[in-house]
């Protein structure tokens, strides 16, 4: 391995207290160290005039698995330019890959490493299908990877929390379930979508407030919420559990959103895309921003955090897990076709086309509140910089989204370009606040990996893994962040100037809580009643992990010690 | 997993099928001693067993071959890579492999600007072509068997395709209180099994004639969904259509490789069934298809490229032709110039007649056929779920089953053997640009 010497660069830092400050930065085997007087490195490059982060981390985006393959199918307007074909890549080091909202995974991995991500996280694999999500993410070049795991909407997990009973007689069950789920996906953590609710769908529900019970198993979102948070908790999981909340989209959704942060009785919870979640039914559109009282309830509650979910006008398609919602939704596709399943006994998936329009009221609007809450949040250590990727805009717009927190007089630009009444109804216009270079360092790298239990990642404190992206200080930081100079990935340079220079496969970040392995009698009978697969080829072991995700490096991740 | 070999026999019990679209892993297979027969064990499929009995005996004599000239691997390797070198416009077809064979097909269709389609193209671009103008609403195996109250078959049973159907549907569990089986259009012994099926107590069974042909029925079928009430509608049809309506979870089930010319027509006449339903009741449809690699080379080669079969790297650009991309429109209009046949599943799936420069990548059966006037190079390669690891996907597209081998059979993968064809082509091009 190699050793390198980035020489006089304003070094932004925030996980280890510096907003900035200019000086060398060393790598060595991979790894940031202190450099020694009088060292010599195999490589130096002069950083005069660039500013150094750590390597960006998407920590929710739809990169991989069944429903992001079958919005690449179904997208065929996004796969050709017009009438004629996406052209090759130039770059002999590339393989042909296309799409914008909808890309292949090749395509993923080498757009996110010309913008200085080093690492993704796709938010929503669904137990049964993800041995398909870990080989589509392997097949994303250079970028680290893992997931969030499905649960809360599997009728077992509605049965068990059926059968304890609001005192939840059964909790050790359910937590060992969530326990076994998360080692036999290999997955990061756990998502909930639209809890309980993708399952009622299967019983024809369609629609499921907070405190509403499912029509089959007649148990509670909120039942549901409160488990699988207290369970992560328990097991000692760093990432806390990740809500997409219910009623999405849904003119009022302010309501269930805070419901939901009550339901958690204080337990630690990540609330994902919270702008298709922070809306109020007032105005004479019965539409209007809630994102003040979103905002208000995150301040006032330091164990959660956001991702915001911004979107971004023009063409793009939803991949959500959640059916219920899609199909309520399907009638505004755009292009006019949508796609959705039911999933195994466990969940759902659905894929709808959305073109947002600035004239929309409704959209522009939309775009208002994810900037609103992204600037009135006061911690940024609570907030996530994505668009849901592609639910709100595709990931390649973060440059775009950076300059419009970063620089009021573009955002007041953009503004104005909208529909009249969205000036006038929101209280976009009169923020002021301008997203410094140390709060974009948070947003886009050190709160992730925090979140994310990643102590190696995120910053560039000595023996950190060397993921660093160099940007050529700019005042126009679309530019600035749309190509960053230099990229390197566990110290070996892979992209320059917006071009990839090598193509490494990436590492799978994993955790492993322990349980009680009797739990799986249970499942084992479970399977046999209701799976149409054998329990015994259910779980994905480390060395069959290795093959789905090409051979790159395994990441398992540390638990903490459980709190009960 | 395997369990203990006693006296050179191997019995594998969580043994996952390759052979059929279904993928069943409850079945075991018992391996005698190298080269001899498989044989299945726990159960009877006449399909698992039919390409069980395929890989006796052929092992033995499984060597590379250049012009029906047994060759090493390396050579064998280096004359597939010329011919491909040598052509202008080559078409990989068959495509019958597990996602790590099309992970490294896809990189040499990169490096060779090949057009790709599967063995059964037509079927697989019946149902893609619905989805890619209108969307679809799909469902899975196991919520069929746990939840489905309504099973409706398009076109027949479909029983030699999918010999487990019924029980993989869960036909005749317990499950569901009463549960109502109709077929549209059945097929000879169609209405024999579902006699069979009628015999376990809560299944009542129904086999519903064509009115017209199979586009005229189910587009009946959808009017009378969507309340837009034909006239000429018959009783049967009327009669499902009620049912359907009231049902909790109806399920319609279709294969596309059954459907007759412009299938997708049909393909898509479901999916509005399905989406009229949907508005007030629940439906979902289930495709049977992708079976021999299909579904999984076409799933492998979306997710790398954006991109499904039928599409090429060519001088344009990343080009999808569903149409034009069809492997025998262009072997007939004379459009290609190579073909490399990739099949490891079944003996039976030999390429199509043809007299270009042809590089089989296959099953060990499949020898005989590149012993032919015109340059051909023949490889064996591994049958994922026989004598290697692998992964597939199972027919509802959503479950990719792991397949694990049942004995050594000492052939290379399919990806090995592209991979290395892949640098004997990458030598090649370079030693020209020195010279």
């Amino acid at each position: 391995m190699s050793s390198l010497c980035l020489r006089g660069g304003l070094v932004i830092d925030p996980a280890n207290g510096s907003a900035g400050a200019l000086r060398d930065l060393a790598v060595r085997n991979g790894r940031i160290v202190a450099p020694a007087a009088g060292e010599v490195f195999d490589q130096e490059i002069d950083a005069g005039g660039c500013v150094l982060m750590a390597g960006g981390i998407d920590m929710h985006t739809h990169i991989g698995g069944g429903k992001v393959n079958l919005a690449r199918l179904l997208m065929t307007e996004d796969h050709r330019d017009g009438l004629d074909p996406i052209a090759l890549p130039s770059n002999p080091l590339e393989l042909a890959s296309c799409g914008n909202c909808a890309p292949g995974t090749l395509a993923t991995g080498y757009r996110y490493v010309e913008m200085g991500y080093t690492a993704a996280f796709e938010p929503a694999m669904v137990p049964s299908n993800a041995r398909h999500a870990h080989m589509e993410m392997g097949d994303v070049p250079i970028l680290d990877h893992g997931a969030y795991v499905m649960l809360g909407n599997d009728e077992l997990f509605l049965q068990l929390l059926a059968e304890g009973g609001p005192q939840s007689r059964n909790f050790a069950q359910l937590r060992d379930y969530t326990a076994w789920t998360i080692n036999a996906s290999k997955a990061m953590g756990v998502k909930v979508v639209n809890p309980a609710g993708i399952s009622a769908f299967k019983f024809n529900q369609r629609k499921l407030d907070v405190n509403e019970p499912h029509v089959r198993w007649q148990v509670t979102p909120r039942q549901v919420v409160h488990t699988l948070a207290r369970a992560l908790r328990e097991l000692g999981v760093p990432h806390p559990l990740h809500i997409h909340a219910s009623n999405l989209g849904v003119a009022g959704n302010i309501a269930s959103t805070l419901e939901t942060i009550t339901a958690l009785e204080g337990l630690p919870a990540h609330l994902t895309h919270v702008q298709f979640h922070a809306y109020g039914s007032d105005g004479p559109k019965k539409f209007s921003s809630a994102a003040v009282q979103l905002a208000e309830a995150v301040n006032a509650n330091p164990q959660i955090s956001i991702d915001v979910g911004q979107i971004i006008f023009g063409q793009t398609v939803t991949a959500s897990g959640d059916t219920m919602r899609q199909h309520a939704q399907s009638a505004l596709a755009n292009p006019r076709k949508w796609v959705g399943a039911d999933i195994e006994g466990m969940a759902g998936c659905g894929v709808v086309p959305f073109r947002y329009r600035e004239q929309s009221y409704v959209n522009a609007l939309q775009w208002a509140i994810g900037l609103e809450i992204f600037l009135l949040v006061n911690n940024p250590w609570q907030v996530v910089l994505t668009t849901d990727h592609p639910n709100g805009g595709p990931f390649t717009s973060y440059p775009h989204l950076i300059r419009l927190l970063m620089d009021r007089a573009f955002r007041d630009e953009q503004l104005a370009k909208l529909h009249p009444e969205v000036a006038a109804n929101c209280a976009l216009s009169s923020i002021t606040r301008e997203l410094t270079l140390a709060e974009v360092a948070i947003l886009t790298r050190a709160a992730p990996a925090r979140l994310l239990g990643l102590p190696d990642h995120g910053h560039l404190g000595v023996g950190a893994v060397a993921d660093i992206a160099v940007y050529r200080e700019q005042s126009d930081r679309e530019a600035m962040f749309r190509t960053p100079e230099y990229v390197f990935k566990d110290g070996a340079l892979v992209a320059r100037a917006g071009r990839v220079t090598a193509t490494p496969v990436g590492g799978t970040h994993f955790i492993e809580p322990s349980y009680d392995s009797t739990i799986e009698k249970t499942l084992r009978r479970h399977w046999d009643a209701h799976g149409a697969i054998r329990f015994d080829h259910v779980a994905i072991d480390r060395d069959e992990l290795c093959r789905c995700a090409n051979g790159g490096r395994l990441l398992p991740a540390a638990c903490f010690e459980g709190v009960s | 997993m395997t369990d203990k070999p006693v006296a050179g026999v191997a019995v594998k019990k969580a043994w996952t099928c390759p052979f059929c679209p279904l993928a069943c892993d409850h079945l075991g297979v018992r391996a005698v001693a190298h080269g001899a027969a498989l044989v299945l064990q726990g159960g009877d499929c006449a399909r698992a067993s039919r390409a069980l009995m395929s890989l006796d005996g052929s092992l033995a004599a499984a060597a590379p071959a250049i012009d029906g000239v047994a060759c090493g691997l390396d050579a064998a390797a280096a004359a597939a890579a010329a011919c491909l070198a040598a052509s202008r416009q080559p078409l990989f077809g068959g495509l019958g492999t597990d996602v790590a064979g099309a992970r490294a097909l896809y990189r040499l269709a990169c490096t060779t600007g090949a057009i790709c389609d599967a063995g059964a193209g037509e079927a697989l671009m019946n149902g893609l072509r619905a989805l890619q103008d209108r969307g679809q609403y799909t469902t899975t195996l196991a919520e069929v068997r746990t939840r489905a109250d309504v099973v409706v078959f398009v076109g027949g049973l479909c029983t030699d395709l999918v010999p487990l159907i019924g029980p993989r549907l869960g036909i005749g569990e317990a499950q569901q209180v009463q549960r109502h089986v109709a077929v549209i259009g059945p097929e000879a012994g169609d209405e024999n099994t579902l006699a069979t099926w009628a015999e376990r107590g809560s299944v009542s069974v129904e086999a519903l004639p064509l009115q017209g042909d199979l586009f005229d029925t189910v587009g009946v079928l959808a009017a009378l969904v969507a309340e837009r009430a034909p006239a000429q509608a018959s009783s049967p049809l009327r009669h499902l259509a009620r049912r359907l309506r009231e049902a909790h979870y109806a399920v319609i089930v279709g294969a596309p490789a059954r459907l007759p010319p412009q299938g997708a027509l049909i393909v898509e006449a479901v999916n509005q069934i399905v989406g009229s339903l949907n508005r007030t009741t629940r439906c979902a449809s289930l495709w049977i298809g992708g079976g021999n690699g299909a579904a999984t080379v076409n799933q492998v080669f979306a997710w790398l490229s954006g991109l499904p079969l039928r599409s090429r790297a060519g001088p344009r650009g990343l080009e999808h032709e569903p149409h034009c991309f069809d492997s025998a429109r262009l072997l007939a209009d004379g459009a290609v110039d190579a073909l490399l046949w990739l099949q490891s599943f079944e003996a039976e799936a030999t390429p199509p007649p043809n007299d270009l420069p042809m590089i089989v990548l296959g099953h060990p059966g499949l020898a005989g056929c590149a012993v032919r006037p015109a340059r051909s190079v023949f490889i064996p390669v591994s049958t994922p779920g026989i004598g290697s690891p692998g992964h597939l996907f199972r027919t509802d597209g959503t479950v990719l089953m792991p397949l694990v081998a049942v004995r050594d059979d000492s052939l290379p993968t399919a990806a090995e053997v592209l991979q290395r064809i892949e640098r004997a082509l990458q030598a090649t091009r370079s030693a020209e640009a020195i010279q």
